[in-house]
């Protein structure tokens, strides 16, 4: 189990996160979600050890991440960015292998390259390997890193019972709805598999799809957490969203939240004014 | 793979090649020391010095300073400039004899060459009237001249007291500005402590700019300041009368007196900085052009 | 799926060399210009002579000639080709280090101020060591200008770690940033000594400053050992750290480096090769850009190869451009940065030509 609690972080006089405390278990997907500005982000990094928390501390199976080497640290989550640059010319086989070489996990190059070509399949770009990174579309590159995080965790040595982490910031947002759908099944399938996946995701309808958990934030606090059906009621989304929201329900049983279509009397009413 | 090979085959070809070729200069292995010294010369003054005594069929190399007489880096070979000599490449001209100025360089190599075997002897560059005498008669013991360097000596001495007498007779000293090059409209003056101090006090001027020290490029509010009575600016191969007359037209120049008698000297470098065996000469045609009223310095002749 | 199933042994992306091959292939190739350089020269003393300079040197012979093959080979050629491989492989790895740890392929240790510091000090020592400084230089003799450009590379590093480091983390942009004004400021230091020297300082600045492996002598190549070993000690251990940082400062920290201690590493060993590489050859530029680039095109951006590498490629390099600069116009001989531009910058050209931008973003 990963476990913010109370988890504050300021920079400067700046509020980011006022006391939030939030737990990722495995076999379970969470979903962050909430409008631009509330701390999703800022609670994901602070949940990788990337963040020290001003107050408070993020727990990995109840001992605090303040104690953990960034070595050991590695070989318990890993992280997808919400943007990765690569500076330099790669191949999609060496930005997986990454995942497996730099932690010094001390495994062969022989190793690592077939985890990495087996975390390629997971995310359908076994026959990419060779190409160059730049050359692939945003979607693809984004994989690629979902890939290599994927190889981090699957060659990183773990006793029986210790939590792998796999946190993703944003991890849909350049891509189409095909892939959209690939990701997030990639995703689903290591959270079924075991991990405890965190996901800070923008689409409500996404996060209502694939999520076990919701949470949703708002100015650094949580005001919403539970099922998709507990936490995407149009009340509580209208209120933290600052807007009027719609919520369906499709005929899959799933949640549908759209923006409210502006009504013909709102619209005759802005034309009087 | 092929790449890898095909690499391999070369270098080793090329290895073999490096070791197989032989002594390229067969000179080197001939015993120097019964025939005629093998002397190679580093230093403007040190190379007109050996071949005004006679020596220049001794001289075998050169550095790139002896611009005097002009025959000599025709017809021998050339070392570089003397202060970026390679140890390898002096060695290689093969000299039994070195004779270099105190100012050759860098000093490693100059460490190498005098650790080399050859004998490496400097001679000290003192810019003064007794400085070129001295030098003469260094290297006239060096290469067994001693008479021809004695007389030149001698006749050295006498010129600069001449011109020791015809400078008493200067009535009003000129102040004079020597301008060693001008780049993108500054010019680098020749400063207290420089040859080109010596040469000016040798022609019984004032250095306008003694109060700067060394070689300094300076600007136009400094030229100002200098008010020189007449601006000597050094003439290099390529560079015309006309380019040369800009000197006066700097704007630092322009309201000097040295611009309103428009009294530009052009003189050439190595002959007026060298301190070689025509530095009396230098002084004097250097007096005669700094005070051409009244015949001061026609005295003598 | 065959050629996938025959691909799944292979442990590197198969459009990329064997690692193996590729550093056999560069130790051949340093091996070729090392002997060359030992066997060529203007005196024409060729390696048939190395027995007999071995006689020499050993105390078998007083022949004359075999004191000068002696001299030539083992107290000329030999220290300078040593230390031309090192300021190769110092310059090399320098400007690898920077650009991984800059994540910036055009990065070098001249951008943050590692040269220019390096320099300062040695320029001071030159000027000041005849006047104010005479008690403390004249002691150290020929060991105060390399002593004097690391201390100068070091101190300049330290200032630049001071300032970037004030607000907690050590960010990269800010490094850059303070280093291209520490440089400047350093140059225009450099500036002031200069104008306060007196002419023959001048001279020797000026031909400094292009950089000669002239004075090259075992007491260079002893004084340059320590460096070496310490470099040769710290770069297996920046590898790792600097692959992570090929993917961004947080993606490293997330993949278990810790960033700070590579940063620390990365500059510490930047110090010391380019103050010890300026001590000994001046300011040679041109080795720390081009080399590693050559070196990522072959072979991918992976450092355990670069690194590595780029100290076997640029020994090579520079080691062959001296050939050229004392072969040229023998017997004088050219500065090596002039042989360094005029042999690199049209490869350089040509590669980024070819190779577009060699995959850069």
């Amino acid at each position: 189990m990963l476990e913010a609690r109370d988890v504050v972080v300021k920079r400067g006089a700046k509020v980011l996160l006022a006391g939030v405390s939030v737990a990722i278990t495995p076999g379970q997907l969470t979903a962050i979600i909430g409008p631009n500005g509330a701390g999703k982000s800022t609670l994901l990094r602070a949940m990788a050890g990337e963040l020290r928390p001003t107050d408070g501390a993020v727990l990995l199976d109840g001992v605090d991440l303040r104690t953990f080497p960034v070595a050991r640290l590695a070989t318990r989550r890993s992280v997808v960015a919400q943007s990765t640059n690569l500076s330099f010319p790669f191949t999609v086989l060496e930005a997986v292998m990454l995942g497996a070489t730099v932690p010094g996990f001390g495994i062969r190059d022989r190793d690592a390259a077939v985890a990495a070509r087996k975390a390629l399949i997971a995310v359908g770009l076994e026959s990419f390997e060779d190409r160059m990174i730049h050359q692939l579309s945003g979607g693809e590159r984004q994989r690629v890193h979902i890939a290599r995080a994927l190889c981090q965790l699957s060659t990183a040595p773990r006793r029986p019972g210790e939590t792998a982490a796999l946190l993703l910031d944003e991890p849909t947002a350049n891509l189409d709805l095909k892939h959209q759908g690939e990701v997030l099944t990639v995703i689903k399938e290591q959270s079924l598999s075991g991990r405890a996946v965190l996901l800070v995701i923008h689409d409500l309808n996404l996060a209502a799809a694939f999520a076990d958990d919701v949470v949703l934030m708002a100015n650094g606090q949580i005001v919403g957490r539970g099922t998709p059906h507990e936490v995407l009621n149009e009340d509580l989304l209208s209120h933290t969203y600052g807007c009027r929201l719609k919520i369906d329900t499709s005929s899959d049983g799933r949640r549908l939240v759209l923006p409210a279509a502006i009504t013909r009397r709102q619209r005759t009413g802005a034309a009087a004014e | 793979m092929r790449v890898a090979t095909r690499f391999l085959v070369t270098a080793g070809a090329a290895l073999a090649f490096a070791a197989m070729t032989s002594d390229l200069h067969p000179a080197l292995a001939a015993d120097a020391s019964d025939t005629a010294p093998r002397i190679l010369s580093i230093g403007g003054d040190i190379t007109e010095i050996l071949y005004d005594l006679g020596q220049q069929d001794k001289v075998v190399a050169v550095d790139t300073t002896s611009l005097f007489p002009p025959d000599a880096l025709k017809d021998k070979k050339s070392v570089g400039y003397m202060r970026a000599l390679s140890a390898e490449g002096a060695l290689s001209v093969n000299p039994t004899l070195i004779i270099a100025s105190d100012g050759a360089g860098p000093p490693e190599v100059v460490k190498a060459l005098k650790g080399s075997g050859v004998r490496y002897v400097e001679i000290a560059d003192k810019p003064s009237a007794q400085g070129v005498p001295d030098k003469i008669r260094h290297i006239g013991t060096l290469v067994g001249a001693d008479d021809a360097a004695n007389a030149l000596a001698t006749k050295i001495e006498t010129e600069f007291a001449s011109l020791d007498n015809d400078r008493r007779q200067i009535k009003s000293r000129k102040k004079v500005l020597f301008i060693l090059a001008i780049v993108n409209g500054r010019a680098t003056v020749g400063g207290g402590g420089t040859a080109a101090d010596s040469i000016l006090l040798l022609a019984g001027a004032d250095n306008a700019a003694a109060g700067v020290a060394g070689y300094k490029p300076v600007n136009d509010e400094q030229l100002t300041e200098f008010a020189p009575d007449a601006v000597v600016i050094m003439r290099r191969a390529g560079t015309d009368e006309h380019r040369a007359k800009e000197a006066l037209t700097l704007a630092g120049l322009s309201q000097t007196p040295a611009a309103k008698t428009n009294s530009l000297i052009q003189m050439d470098g190595l002959y007026v900085l060298g301190f070689g065996p025509r530095a009396p000469d230098a002084a004097r045609d250097l007096m005669k052009a700094i005070y051409p009223e009244a015949g001061q310095a026609a005295a003598t002749p | 799926m065959t050629t996938f199933d025959s691909k799944i042994a292979l442990g590197r992306a198969s459009v990329r060399p064997a690692r193996g091959k590729l550093f056999l292939t560069l130790l051949v190739l340093l091996l070729v210009v090392a002997v060359l350089s030992l066997a060529i020269g203007p005196t024409g003393i060729s390696l048939q002579a190395l027995p007999r300079a071995l006689a020499a040197s050993l105390g078998y012979t007083t022949d004359a000639a075999a004191a000068r093959d002696r001299l030539v080979l083992i107290d000329l050629r030999l220290p300078r080709t040593l230390l031309a491989a090192f300021v190769g492989a110092a310059l090399g790895t320098s400007g690898a280090m920077m650009q991984g740890l800059f994540r910036n392929p055009l990065a070098d240790p001249g951008i943050v101020g590692v040269s220019s510091g390096a320099a300062l000090a040695a320029i001071a020592t030159i000027v000041l060591g005849h006047g104010i400084a005479e008690p403390i230089v004249a002691p150290l003799g020929i060991y105060a200008l390399p002593i004097a450009a690391f201390t100068g590379g070091l101190v300049t590093t330290i200032l630049l770690v001071a300032i970037a480091a004030r607000h907690g983390q050590l960010a990269v942009g800010t490094l850059l940033l303070a280093g291209i004004a520490i440089g400047a400021l350093a140059a225009a230091i450099s500036g002031l000594i200069v104008y306060a020297s007196d002419d023959r300082e001048l001279r020797d600045l000026t031909f400094w400053s292009m950089g000669s492996l002239s004075g090259a002598s075992w007491q260079k190549v002893f004084a340059v050992t320590p460096f070496a070993i310490a470099i040769g000690f710290l770069i297996p251990r920046l590898t790792r750290g600097l692959n992570g940082f090929l993917l961004g400062e947080a993606e490293a920290m997330h993949l278990g480096i810790d960033t700070e201690r590579t940063k620390r590493i990365a500059i510490v060993a930047t110090a010391a090769a380019v103050g010890a590489a300026v001590a000994v050859a001046g300011i040679i530029g041109f080795v720390g850009l081009v080399v590693p680039h050559v070196l990522r095109l072959i072979s991918g951006p992976d450092n355990r190869v670069v690194l590595p590498g780029s100290a076997i490629l640029g020994a090579a390099l520079v080691i062959f451009a001296d050939i050229i600069a004392r072969m040229v116009v023998s017997p004088a001989e050219l500065p090596i940065g002039i042989v360094l531009a005029l042999i690199g910058a049209p490869v350089f050209l040509h590669l980024v030509l070819r190779r577009g931008m060699g995959g850069w973003e």
